[in-house]
């Protein structure tokens, strides 16, 4: 201890000569400056350069110390007249040398010298101004630093684990020490005095760079800064500003998509958050609202959805609806014209999603009324349709709503109203057959609508009054997509073939006829040919006879040898099971998943499902619409009020075969569900 | 044409804020937050404000779907927009930090009173406050 007191002692000492010459240098320095500013310039070049190398360095280690001596005094500076125990000693230092400037050293032996010595050449450098200022100068950055100083130290106090021992060590010898000013104390300091020293540097470069940062940021405006209160909206935007922007197609775009996806979020009926342990009631009382419908009717149904659209279906009749086999959800409803409406298209078709009640999810439009329209089996995006000037159309989801293609109205098309269309083919190679009213039937090409690929005239056979035939609608079997049955508006079905064949040419079928309906087909559907046992040549059509009928077909390969004996006349063919109805039935499909399960929709506006295995007499379910959307019609159709509840078209969903959409006169379109036990499962083939 | 397109899209918008269960709806620019679009706020607590921006909210309160639940919990348009810009930037710095080449499609911000659903897009970011289903 002793051995070290008296090194700081001559270490002292030897600061002080260093003083002494300190001043001596000031001295001449000031008497160099008070001739420089009496005007001899001569002396004060070569005077300067001496004391400027000598400042450099010493102001550089001065600063260093500077921050070294600050920073403690800057921790109790608030605290010092209190007697802050921590840091008395260095406080009283630097009081003792702002105060008393040349004095105070003397009196204040463990005096880090180095602080005292560096405020006098602070002052050497700036000498060139006047003396009164030093006092003042040294001050001010002092008080600054010492604020952020504090705060550095400490952190690393805390928390840097390297530090822990000395910082610790001396925090501990500072308490037991507020009096005396111990010599080990010292050592530590100095120690510390180099670390701190770097932190300080660090620290000081990064307060730097952040004010610089900040500073920056508030200059480039509060737009950028978000979270600044009153920087955040930049400033409101002004009228031109604003019709500029919401009339930008980017605006729209954006406001149609992402309405539509608010939409569909908006609609989600299932709450993700139900806790059923709270809502225990509710769900009891579900239960039993099933259970007791169960009871009642015996099979479930249910209406899932119903879409109606105020500016687009108002006033429209629905001439067919269809599911996406992509995307289950999303259900097309083409429509006639509205009447009342002469600006907008006539011709319109909706892509509803099941997910989205109160909005289609696209709107297609043609210049005329569409009659039939589907999506395509083979892509997902696209969209065929039949209107009533002949056109066959084809919209694509991912254009606009005008169509991508359609055929032309020239001769070489249909010139005649278009109600039945179909896909045919396979995945890669398939034709949209067309058939319109004037017996003429096309093939196309999806690529290509400008022109049939095949073009056939369908006239009746000998016996009919006439040669004209009109097909209200054809139906291919699943297996044969070369023959195909259409319907007619006198009754009569016939076979038909697309290409020349042994024994027929191409065009209907003279040798066979199936008869049976009193009035026009209104649909045909062949059996979907699922699973073990083969039943595509089973063949269902509905009638405004009242009536719907099961036809076994004959495969064209048979009728050609069964005919090679009675050729003169055809043969007539009666149905397997003629079901009549109560009403003008409009369509009746096939379920896609239970064998013997098909709808019907009638003019009365019920759905009937029917089981033939279970009954052939009555419907396994009945049920209509709810009215709830019906209101919006408004009963525009003036007299023919009974009509509006009719029903036009039926469509199952194919991939699970539990949904089942309907649309008719009203233009609403509805969506039922079925339970399973109902309709079946496909593990049932 | 562009006149009656703009037209039908702000149909859309109102449509889409007088759907039952919906408070407001706020469209703002992705960019600075400034607000394009709003309805059933209490719109500026601040001054100049332009009306333009807001009617689909005076067709609101015409159809009278400013019904009581609003008074609670709703704020200046000012103030909403500036928390879920905030908020998206966070929800966007936490998606760039978890994969650089991903970003925020949909946020659906449940809360015990309502629930909060924001659409960003690259240029504009839509945001509707609804009443949760009560469950």
């Amino acid at each position: 201890m002793d051995q070290t007191a008296q090194q700081r002692r001559a270490e002292i000492l030897a600061k002080k000569a260093k003083l002494e010459e300190l001043r001596r240098q000031r001295e001449l320095r000031r008497e160099s400056a008070a001739n420089r500013q009496s005007g001899i310039h001569s002396p004060t070049p070569l005077a300067q350069p001496t004391p400027r190398r000598e400042d450099t360095k010493r102001e550089l280690e001065n600063l260093i110390e500077k921050i070294v001596g600050d920073s403690r005094p800057g921790s109790t500076v608030p605290g010092s007249p209190a007697g802050g125990a921590r840091a008395s000693r260095p406080t009283s230092v630097i009081s003792a040398g702002q105060l008393s400037g040349n004095s105070g050293e003397n009196e204040s032996p463990p005096t880090p010298k180095p602080t005292t010595t560096y405020v006098d050449t602070a002052i050497q450098t700036l000498s060139i101004t006047p003396l009164t200022t030093v006092y003042e100068f040294p001050a001010e950055p002092k008080n600054e630093e010492v604020i952020m100083y504090s705060k550095g130290v400490q952190t690393s106090d805390t928390w840097s684990p390297s530090r822990k021992r000395g910082s610790t060590g001396s925090d501990s010898e500072r308490d037991e020490s507020p009096t005396r000013t111990p010599v080990a104390s010292k050592r530590l300091s100095r120690r510390q005095l180099q670390r701190d020293e770097e932190i300080r540097s660090m620290l000081r470069k990064e307060i730097e760079e952040e004010i610089k940062a900040a500073s920056q940021t508030n200059l480039e405006g509060g737009a950028v800064g978000g979270s600044n209160k009153e920087n955040f909206p930049a400033r409101t935007l002004t009228n031109e500003e604003l019709n500029a922007v919401q009339s930008s197609d980017e605006f729209l775009n954006f406001v149609e998509r992402s309405t539509k996806v608010l939409e569909r979020a908006l609609d989600q009926q299932y709450d993700i958050l139900a806790d059923y342990a709270l809502g225990g009631a509710e769900v009891d009382e579900e239960d039993e609202g099933y259970g007791s419908g169960q009871g009642k009717k015996g099979r479930r149904i249910k209406e899932v959805a119903q879409f109606w659209d105020e500016r687009w279906s108002k006033k429209r009749m629905i001439s067919d609806v269809g599911f996406s086999t992509k995307f289950p959800e999303l259900v097309l409803a083409s429509y006639t014209k509205n009447p009342s409406a002469p600006h907008d298209p006539d011709g319109l078709v909706q892509v509803w999603n099941l997910h989205m009640h109160d909005r289609p999810e696209y709107i297609f439009h043609a210049q005329s009324d569409i009659l039939t329209a589907k999506f395509s089996p083979f892509h997902p995006n696209l969209i065929i349709g039949g209107a009533y000037s002949g056109q066959v159309l084809l919209w694509d989801t991912r254009a606009k709503s005008a169509p991508v293609q359609k055929t032309p109205l020239t001769g070489s098309g249909h010139t005649h109203p278009v109600y039945s269309l179909d896909i045919v083919g396979t995945q890669n190679a398939n034709n949209i057959i067309s058939c319109s009213t004037d017996g003429v039937v096309c093939g196309w090409t999806v690529d290509m609508l400008s022109q049939p690929q095949e073009f056939l005239e369908l006239s009746s056979p000998p016996p009919a009054k006439t040669e004209d035939m009109a097909p209200t609608c054809i139906a291919f079997p699943q297996s044969d997509p070369t023959y195909f049955l259409a319907g007619t508006e006198e009754g009569s079905i016939y076979p038909c073939h697309r290409y020349d064949r042994a024994g027929a040419k191409a065009g209907v079928d003279k040798r066979v006829k199936y008869t049976g309906h009193a009035a026009p087909v209104m649909s045909l559907d062949f059996h979907p040919a699922k699973g073990q046992i083969d039943l595509g040549d089973l063949v269902i059509s509905s009638s405004v006879d009242w009536s719907v009928k099961l036809w076994k077909v004959r495969p064209p390969a048979a009728t050609g040898t069964s005919t090679a004996a009675a050729d003169a006349s055809s043969q007539l063919v009666t149905p397997l099971l003629d079901i009549a109805r109560e009403d003008l039935v409009y369509d009746a499909r096939w379920s896609p998943v239970k064998p013997s399960v098909f709808a019907l929709v009638d003019g009365a506006g019920s759905l009937e499902i029917w089981d033939i295995n279970v009954d052939v007499e009555v419907p396994v379910q009945k049920i209509s619409p709810s009215n709830e959307k019906r209101g919006a019609f408004g009963g525009g159709m003036g007299g023919l009020d009974y009509m509006k509840s009719s029903l036009n078209k039926v469509a199952w969903e194919k991939n699970e075969g539990r949904k089942v959409v309907v649309g008719g006169m009203d233009g609403v379109v509805t969506v039922f569900e079925f339970a399973i036990r109902l309709i079946g499962m496909c593990t049932l083939y | 044409m562009t006149q009656h397109a703009s037209d039908e899209t702000l149909a859309l918008l109102t449509r889409l804020s007088q759907k039952p269960g919906v408070q407001s709806t706020l469209i703002l620019s992705r960019e600075t937050g400034a607000i394009v679009r709003t309805s059933g706020l209490v719109s500026s607590s601040s001054d100049a404000n332009p009306n333009s921006t807001l009617p689909p909210s005076a067709d609101n309160t015409v159809d009278g779907y400013t019904n009581g639940r609003k008074e609670s919990g709703i704020h200046s348009a000012e103030d909403v927009a500036r928390m879920v810009w905030s908020f998206l930037t966070a929800a966007g710095s936490l998606v760039e930090e978890l994969d650089s080449e991903d970003e925020v499609k949909l946020l659906r911000l449940r809360t015990k009173k309502n629930e909060l659903v924001i659409v960003p897009d690259p240029k504009f970011i839509l945001v509707v406050v609804h009443d949760t289903p009560p469950a």
